[in-house]
Order: C-alpha cells, then sequence, then structure tokens
C-alpha cells in the first residue's frame, strides 16, 4: 500500500466540502464541521437549542428576577440557617410589604453559632421573604427580594 | 459505624468517593461551587449543598461552610478526597469537634505530619533511610553553602511546608546555590507562609517509587505493594504504574515492611503513601508520607483488587482492616494515564473551555474516572485533569499496549481545550519507557531530544538548571492548584 499521491489528497478533499456543503443545507444551524481527508471522515453537528447556554441549576422563578432591574435579590452569603427574628418569639426583622432603609437589618443566617447579619443593600420595599424562618439555606440561595426605591415613582412600562 | 457522608472535594475524586459509597450503603451528601452546579457527582449524592463561589478558597476551602453543609445535611461523616482540605489539620479537628468523622488520620497525627523536615525525623528515628541531606531546617545561606558540599552536588532545596512537588529547587553546582536559596525562601513564604527550607542530594537515574499503606486504629498495618511515578514534569506525575520494573520481590516486601513500620511509629490510621526514591542500585531513599487518598490510587486497585476507599471509611469508622498482609496479592500491572485539559504545545499551560465532545474509552479491564460529562465546562478555577484512564493487564507489555488502544479513543472536542492524551501515547511507545529504563529525568530528556538538544550529559545539567530557574514560575503557576 503506498501514500495516496497528492492529487488523491485534492480529490478526496474535494468531494468532502461537497459532501459537507450538501449535508449542511439539510436544515437548521450548523454547529460544528469536522472534515478528515485521508480517512475520508464528514461530521456536522447541528445546533442544538435546548443544550445551548443551560445556566446551572437555579430555581424556577429565578431568571424572572434575574431580569428585572426593579428588585434586589437578597442572596445567602453562606451556608447556614436563615433567621427573621433576633430570637425565638421575637417580632421579625421586617415583614412583606415593610418599607426598609439602606444598611437595615433584614435577616440573619447563623453558622457556626455566629449571626450574620443580612443589610438591606438600598432603599426598599420588602417584595417576597423565600424561604421560611430556621430553614437551611446554601450559599447563593434567594431568600428575600426587596423592590427598589420608596416613593411609588414607578416606569410606567406598559 | 458510618451512615451519611459528605464528600468535601469535587471533580472525579469526589465522583469517585460517591461510587464507593453507594456501594457500602452509605448515603452520599455533595457539596459543590457555583463553577460545579453540573458535576456529575450530584446526580449520584442524595443531598447537594452549595458551599460557595468558584474561588477554592471561598468554596472547597471554605471550613464553616463545609462543616455547616454537614451539619444540615444531618453527615455523620466528611472524606475530604485529595488537594483542597485533605491534609489540613484544622479541618479534620473541626470536623472532629463538631461529631463528624474525618476519614483520614488523627488530627494531632496530620498536624505532626504537616512538616516535611519533622516527618522525616520521625521516620529517621523508625530507621527509615534517608537521602543524604539535612533533616533539620536550614537558616541560614552560609549553612546551606556548607552542607550541600558536604553531601554533594546537586543538591535539591525543599520547602518544609511544601508537598505535591511544589516548593523545591535543583542547584546543580556551588556558584547556583546562593540565588537558588534565597529563591526559594522567598517562594516558600509567599505560597505556604513558611519560609523553611531544608537540602537533600539530588539522585540522578533515580526512580519514585511508593508504597501503598493501611493502617486501621488498632494498630495493624499492611503494604499493597508499590507505584511507581518516575514519570513526571516538573515534579507532577503523568504515567504511574504497578509494579515497578525496578523492584523485584524481596525489594517490595523490604520496602514495603519499612513503610508499614514508619506509618505506625507515627500513629497513622487510613489509608497512606510513602514516597521513596530508588536508585540504580536498589537503594531506597524515604521522601514523604502522604497522608491522603493519592489521585493514582487506582493503579493499586487494578494490581490487587482491594477497593482503598472503602478500607479507608471502614477503619475510620473504627472497624479494623478487612485482609492481612499475606491476604495482599498482586498480580498482572496496571497503568494510570492522566488525561489534563493543557497543552502540551504551549508547556503544557491549562485549556479551559466548553467539552462540546468528550468521548472516554472502555472496554475490557479498563477504568476511566472523569469529573466531567459531555457539555461540562473545565473551569479555570481548578486543576486541569481531565479523566484518569486506567487498565490492567497479565503483563507490562500487554498493559502497555491496552493503555495505547485506550488512548486512541479519546476524542475530545471544545474551543480552546487540548489534551496531554497525544502525549501520552508518546511517552507509552518511546523505547526507554517500553524497555521500563525510564528514570524521574524521562519527561524533560524525551521532551529536550524532540526539541533537537540531545540527551548528553551536559544538556541534562542544562534541563536541570532550566528546572531550577523555572522553579519561582511553577510555585506561583501552582498557587492555586490542588492536584495530588
Amino acid at each position: 500500500m503506498s501514500e495516496p499521491a497528492e492529487d488523491d489528497h485534492a480529490a478526496i478533499l474535494h468531494a468532502l466540502t461537497q459532501e459537507v456543503a450538501a449535508v449542511a443545507k439539510l436544515s437548521g444551524a450548523v454547529r460544528r464541521v469536522a472534515m478528515q481527508a485521508a480517512g475520508h471522515s464528514v461530521e456536522v453537528e447541528w445546533s442544538d437549542t435546548e443544550a445551548q447556554a443551560v445556566p446551572a441549576r437555579v430555581p424556577d422563578q429565578e431568571p424572572r428576577l434575574e431580569e428585572r432591574d426593579d428588585v434586589v435579590v437578597v442572596r445567602a452569603p453562606l451556608v447556614g440557617t436563615f433567621y427573621t427574628a433576633p430570637q425565638p418569639g421575637a417580632p421579625p426583622f421586617v415583614s412583606v410589604g415593610e418599607t426598609v432603609e439602606k444598611g437595615q437589618t433584614l435577616a440573619i443566617v447563623e453558622a457556626m453559632k455566629l449571626m450574620n447579619p443580612l443589610l438591606a443593600e438600598c432603599d426598599g420595599t420588602v417584595d417576597e421573604v423565600l424561604v421560611g424562618n430556621g430553614e437551611p439555606v446554601e450559599f447563593d440561595q434567594p431568600l428575600m427580594v426587596v423592590a427598589k426605591g420608596d416613593s411609588g415613582k414607578g416606569e410606567g412600562g406598559p | 459505624m458510618i451512615r451519611r457522608l459528605l464528600i468535601a472535594n469535587r471533580g472525579e475524586i469526589a465522583l469517585r468517593v460517591a461510587r464507593t459509597c453507594r456501594e457500602l450503603g452509605i448515603e452520599v451528601v455533595a457539596v459543590h461551587s457555583t463553577a460545579d452546579g453540573d458535576a456529575p457527582v450530584l446526580a449520584l449524592a442524595d443531598e447537594a449543598v452549595c458551599i460557595g463561589p468558584p474561588a477554592a478558597k471561598e468554596s472547597y476551602l471554605n471550613i464553616p461552610n463545609i462543616v455547616e453543609a454537614a451539619r444540615q445535611a444531618g453527615a455523620d461523616a466528611v472524606h475530604p478526597g485529595y488537594g483542597f482540605l485533605s491534609e489540613d489539620p484544622d479541618f479534620a479537628e473541626v470536623c472532629t469537634a463538631n461529631g463528624l468523622v474525618f476519614v483520614g488520620p488523627d488530627p494531632e497525627v496530620m498536624a505532626r505530619l504537616g512538616n516535611k523536615a519533622v516527618v522525616r525525623g520521625l521516620m529517621a528515628s523508625a530507621g527509615l533511610p534517608l537521602l543524604p541531606g539535612t533533616e533539620d531546617p536550614v537558616e541560614t545561606v552560609e549553612d546551606g553553602e556548607r552542607i550541600a558540599a558536604e553531601i554533594g552536588y546537586p543538591v535539591i532545596i525543599k520547602a518544609a511546608a511544601g508537598g505535591g512537588g511544589r516548593g523545591m529547587t535543583v542547584v546543580p553546582a556551588a556558584s547556583e546555590f546562593r540565588a537558588a536559596y534565597h529563591a526559594t525562601r522567598a517562594s516558600a513564604h509567599a505560597v505556604f507562609r513558611d519560609s523553611t527550607v531544608y537540602l537533600e542530594k539530588f539522585l540522578t537515574g533515580a526512580r519514585h517509587v511508593e508504597i501503598q499503606v493501611l493502617c486501621d486504629r488498632h494498630g495493624n498495618g499492611i503494604h499493597l505493594g508499590e507505584r511507581d511515578c518516575s514519570v513526571q514534569r516538573r515534579h507532577q506525575k503523568l504515567v504511574e504504574e504497578a509494579p515497578s520494573t525496578r523492584l523485584d520481590a524481596a525489594l517490595r516486601a523490604e520496602m514495603g515492611a519499612a513503610a508499614v513500620r514508619g506509618a505506625l511509629s507515627v500513629g497513622y490510621s487510613g489509608a497512606g503513601t510513602m514516597e521513596f526514591l530508588v536508585d540504580d542500585g536498589g537503594r531506597f531513599y524515604f521522601m514523604e508520607l502522604n497522608a491522603r487518598i493519592q489521585v493514582e490510587h487506582p493503579v493499586t486497585e487494578m494490581v490487587t483488587g482491594v477497593d482503598l476507599v472503602a478500607e479507608q471509611i471502614r477503619v475510620a469508622g473504627g472497624a479494623p482492616l478487612s485482609l492481612s498482609q499475606s491476604e495482599v496479592e498482586i498480580s498482572g500491572a496496571a497503568i494510570e494515564c492522566r488525561i489534563n485539559a493543557e497543552d502540551p504545545g504551549l508547556s503544557f499551560a491549562p485549556t479551559p473551555g466548553v467539552l462540546e465532545r468528550l468521548d472516554l474509552p472502555g472496554g475490557p479491564w479498563t477504568r476511566v474516572d472523569a469529573g466531567y460529562l459531555p457539555g461540562s465546562r473545565v473551569s479555570p478555577y481548578y486543576d486541569s485533569l481531565l479523566a484518569k484512564v486506567v487498565v490492567w493487564g497479565p503483563d507490562r507489555p500487554a498493559a502497555l499496549a491496552r493503555m495505547d488502544r485506550a488512548l486512541t479513543e479519546i476524542r475530545v472536542h471544545g474551543r480552546g481545550i487540548s489534551t496531554t492524551a497525544g502525549f501520552h501515547r508518546a511517552v507509552l511507545r518511546h523505547p526507554v519507557f517500553a524497555a521500563g529504563e525510564h528514570t524521574i529525568h524521562f519527561v524533560d530528556e524525551m521532551l529536550a531530544g524532540e526539541m533537537g538538544t540531545g540527551g548528553d550529559p551536559a544538556q541534562r545539567h542544562a534541563g536541570a538548571g532550566r528546572q531550577a530557574a523555572d522553579t519561582m514560575e511553577l510555585l506561583v503557576d501552582d498557587a492555586t492548584a490542588v492536584t495530588a
């Protein structure tokens, strides 16, 4: 067996190119094309829209929250236990609908017997509390939603 | 008795530990950073907890978050894997204080093993042979120069707090000692916050041979033979095999007995590795004791049939070892290739990216431990280990042929991603390696040969010099790496 001559390579390559062009026209957007000359191989991969840019494991409501620029999502800064009140039986730091000021304590996450206060990043109104009192939370878990601003100056969108 | 175990690690070793847990009927708690939300171990876990952002310092090295996660998930034990917190005595102590069984040696034993110079002293007391050099820290450059002259060049300067090939400089001649001493100390201080260094004779023509030991909490210890890890680049292992072509049955028994004696003398329990250098004459010298499961442990599992992680977990739970020395049988030959997402053409620079295609080998006596699935992202935050391919064969030539076959089955595509699979095939097919006549300088010599600088002794010397010059860079490069 001798190595294919230069001409043969060119011919194979040409045939492969034709083949790829024909296959690529079949349907959908081509994502990747692989050709191999001497091994006579053609590979075409179509876009798989589902597989593209799927963010890692996020709760269902999160993308919607992320898209909104009128709210701040308060997330767990560490792994621990979420508490809405300073101690058992005490009134909660804040309740849904309550107006808060930047720097105000919203809740605490307790870890290794240390209390870590969650502070409001901006003035606003408590829109939602996503986790129950005393529940365990993991890092980055959304805990509360605060609507920005305390006056009623909405953007007035459609 | 361990019932629910948290795996404080990621990637292939997290998956490896999870698999054995499931086989033993132990529930699995997996932890992950926000960059590892799609890790395959999560699918095998009974519960998963996100412990922090991508940076390891804030996630896989975050002791409070990991211990909180264990508490939350109701775990009763923690397996640290390798790298990260696996040899951190503080972590072991915090686990114990929180009622968690730490799968590893006792915290006090780990604390003593953390300092290499101390360990050398302990092993010398146990009668293990050490390389000529200092057991004590070298405090001044003048002391260092005097000791180096006594033991003879080349020498190697090592950071006492270093490990895994980090924090060491080869000094080929007296004229280079002063600069190398200061550079190693400065690097050691920057990376390990401890500038303590010691000196050893640098053996030429040596093989890296390590003995796997298992000890329980009842004073029993056994060894499971050796792994030869002489194929290294910048002290990072690339290929590991068992048995070593350098050892015969008598030397294996002698080294194994020494390793067990050394481990038991410091109250070691669990799986541990005693690293030795073996010279041409079959003389062996103790290097270090690694108090963890190692990356290359499957090689030993393949030739002994012993599940080392299962033994670790049993022993940590207080049970005696499930086998005695006379029941350990070494059968056939096994070899492991660490397939890294690195570009051998660019000084093995890591190549992070998305694995659009990931075909890994299979087939007879072929084991693949991978931490990724097709579509996974190889993150720049962690080490570049993509998969460990391990094969067994009735003898070394059969194992080498099988590995070559397995490597050809690897297909990895992704923008910017390269792998070391091709490089491994070149190593396996190299006549020096195939004949089992390689030394720990094999990769350097092979790369130098390919670059056309030849393999004469003078050039080899230049290679050692270059290695020394690269150590600073290596220290900085590897400051965040966690490969064992």
